[in-house]
């Protein structure tokens, strides 16, 4: 069969996409100049995909359920002394698998969120859609929590298909409530485990025992947010993918044609025909891909940004392709130059560009976590003259500030080092306690005899604490007069 | 593929043509239309109530309302008024004593000695004052400092509550008799705390 050009067979003129019809169509038509769950009258065209069932499917559920089951953990598991990922937002301070982030080290979340991106560039530019359909939230429980317990409740899509029709007989009124009931009772569970990581599990289950107006921004938030998941998750669905999510649009320009995305394969699936028809190709149009697309595309029309990925074209065609006799794989994962015959560079300009710019980041990124201590320390100078001269010394007055960044008081030590012999220090002669985020204010007398006085110098000082756990070092300058005026003056 | 049969939706381009790509002319979502319209009536209504009624306090106004209130904790301190008599009065109060022994420690005694003979800074406990010797003066040397001579401006770190315990510290050290420190110069306004 001679190679045909990548552009997918002209489609016929749009249908209609019927105002306010009550009848229901069996199969959808789609089309590329609308989008199917947005009608001409601009009301919901609210699907029911059939099911699909293969290796994707069953690979989809079982990384879902380990995203799952991560977020349902993640709060119950320590790191030190704190839950692994707390952000504790009562006290400021952000808790991630053992690094404690105060206010001043949020600075620090740059290199997080940054880092998140690139990764999602370079992902996306290799891999398509992959987070759309295997680890975006919204697919993974929408996917596979609620419409798995929908499946349940009301049946598969014929028979859903049936009962928004049918009248409110007592077996339809039972179904939706129930339906409905494990609706709110999973958004419920979502939110509340969502507040978790912010005021940590033992805070969360003390509320959920006690009045409502002890905590009543805690409250008003969970509420909010159960009902807008189970808005989401009921009624909204694939909008916010279509409509809403900006990081589907991103992906338009992320994705090139060495990325990978589900496609159909023209060249083999052309011209379709059902079977038995001499000199089709291997598409029967048996709309299968069509009738268990969750957003309402035709793959068959190509690349489409309503695809978000989720494979369930691939397994329908595979099922059926292994019924008639035929190669799986006419719908399948490969990038547009692999439909079109040609090899898929996976080292090219821009990947590489997002790999150079991930590592450096990275870097960059470890190294400032290493900088993170449990306290901080500042030395500045008194309001006061710069330096001060008298009979025997030449004198700088500093002041050190001392932030304790810990839940538990701390007892300071600070040390001069490498100061010259006959220089002498006032000031944190003993330990100094600091309270839990606290901090406190201590001046630090530095006197040169004027005898020793040769200049200007950088006065290092190290601030540790008692079992000496960590180590500040602060950097000041001790000021002073020209040493030949100082002498000529001395003489006097 | 089922042919169209409805002839009345065509699908019409909108006529502007940017770098030669137009888009087509399709209704937006209901339930995008009703929450757009919902959020320019509810942004009106919340104009009207934060900005127009009067109902609620302007923001200005309430940090405004919340300075006012941290001034008046600072003026009405348990110090009470800052002029001679309070301070001989606060310089009774053990209460007061020991919080101003608190900051004398680690504020103070680097320069002045933990028991106030001090060494960088001038004794404290003796009968000479540089700089005056009523307690209106020493609470205004403590507050402004004396540049020449490196005592730094505490007024600014410390605040007026705390110097004045320390000023009553100090005085708890003397005998309210003293003459020195109740020099009959011309007398010092009452201190205020200065307005940040």
């Amino acid at each position: 069969m001679p190679i045909r050009p990548l552009t997918p067979p002209p489609t016929p003129p749009p249908p209609a996409n019927s105002p306010g019809s009550a009848q229901v169509r069996r199969t959808l038509s789609p089309n590329r100049n609308t989008v199917t769950t947005i009608r001409e009258d601009g009301s919901r065209r609210f699907l029911h995909p059939a099911d699909a069932k293969g290796v994707f499917t069953l690979a989809r559920r079982a990384s879902a359920w380990v995203l799952i089951g991560v977020y349902l953990l993640l709060p119950w598991v320590r790191v030190g002394q704190y839950p692994a990922v707390f952000f504790d937002v009562g006290a400021r301070r952000f808790h991630l698998f053992g690094a404690t982030l105060a206010v001043q080290d949020l600075w620090l979340m740059f290199f997080v969120i940054s880092g998140l991106g690139f990764s999602l560039f370079l992902v996306t530019s290799l891999l398509g859609r992959v987070w759309c359909g295997w680890a975006c939230p919204q697919t993974v429980f929408l996917d596979h929590v609620f419409r798995r317990f929908e499946r349940l409740i009301e049946g598969d899509a014929p028979q859903r298909r049936a009962l928004d029709t049918a009248p409110w007989t007592l077996n339809k009124i039972l179904r939706r409530s129930i339906k409905h009931a494990g609706f709110i009772l999973f958004s419920a569970g979502i939110a509340h485990l969502f507040l978790a990581y912010f005021v940590s599990i033992p805070d969360l289950w003390h509320m959920m025992r006690t009045a409502p107006g002890l905590h009543w921004s805690s409250f008003v938030f969970v509420f909010v947010a159960t009902g807008i998941l189970y808005f989401n998750f009921a009624w909204f669905r694939e909008q916010l993918c279509i409509v809403v999510c900006p990081y589907g649009r991103l992906q338009s320009a992320l994705i090139d044609d060495h990325s990978l995305v589900i496609g159909y394969d023209v060249n083999r699936g052309e011209p379709r025909g059902k079977l038995h028809t001499p000199n089709a190709g291997a598409c029967i149009d048996c709309n299968r891909c069509v009738q268990v697309c969750p957003t309402g595309i035709d793959i068959r029309q190509g690349l489409q940004i309503e695809c978000i990925g989720c494979a369930a074209c691939i397994d329908a065609c595979d099922q059926v392709m292994v019924k008639v006799n035929r190669p799986t794989g006419l719908i399948r994962y490969d990038s547009a130059e692999g439909f079109a015959g040609r090899r898929t560079r996976l080292l090219r300009a821009r990947t590489i560009v997002y790999s150079v710019l991930l590592l450096v980041g990275a870097g960059v990124g470890s190294w400032a976590f290493s900088t993170l201590r449990p306290a901080e320390m500042s030395v500045t100078r008194m309001r006061a003259a710069p330096y001060i001269v008298d009979q025997q010394y030449v004198r700088n007055q500093y002041l050190v500030r001392l932030i304790n960044k810990r839940d538990q008081p701390t007892r300071f030590i600070l040390r001069p080092r490498q100061l010259k012999p006959g220089i002498i220090t006032r000031g944190f002669e003993t330990t100094v306690e600091v309270g839990p985020l606290g901090e406190e204010v201590r001046p630090y007398i530095v006197q040169v005899p004027r005898g020793q006085y040769a200049g200007t110098f950088t006065l290092m000082l190290q601030v540790t604490d008692e079992p000496r756990t960590f180590t500040l070092n602060g950097e000041v300058e001790f000021l002073g007069p020209d040493p030949e005026l100082l002498k000529e003056d001395g003489a006097k | 593929m089922k042919p169209n049969s409805d002839p009345s939706s065509e699908d019409t381009l909108r006529p502007h043509s940017y770098d030669g790509i137009q888009e087509y002319d399709k209704r937006l979502p209901n339930w995008w239309l009703a929450t757009f319209y919902g959020a320019i009536v509810f942004a009106v209504a919340y104009w009207m109530y934060y900005a127009q009624s009067g109902l609620v306090p302007s923001d200005g106004a309430k940090v405004d309302a919340q300075i006012s209130a941290i001034q008046a904790v600072k003026l009405s301190s348990a110090a009470g008024s800052l002029d001679d008599e309070g301070l001989w009065t606060m310089s009774q109060n053990p209460v007061v004593i020991s919080a101003g022994q608190k900051t004398f420690n680690t504020t103070c005694a680097s320069c002045h000695n933990e028991q106030m003979t001090g060494g960088i800074g001038p004794n404290l406990v003796d009968r000479t004052w540089l700089h005056g010797g009523r307690p209106t003066q020493i609470f205004s040397t403590v507050t402004s400092g004396v540049a020449a001579k490196g005592m730094p401006s505490w007024g600014p770190i410390l605040g007026p509550k705390k110097i004045s315990e320390a000023v009553a510290y100090i005085l708890s050290k003397h005998d309210r008799k003293e003459p020195e420190m109740n020099a009959s110069a011309a007398p010092l306004a009452v201190v205020q705390p200065a307005a940040h």
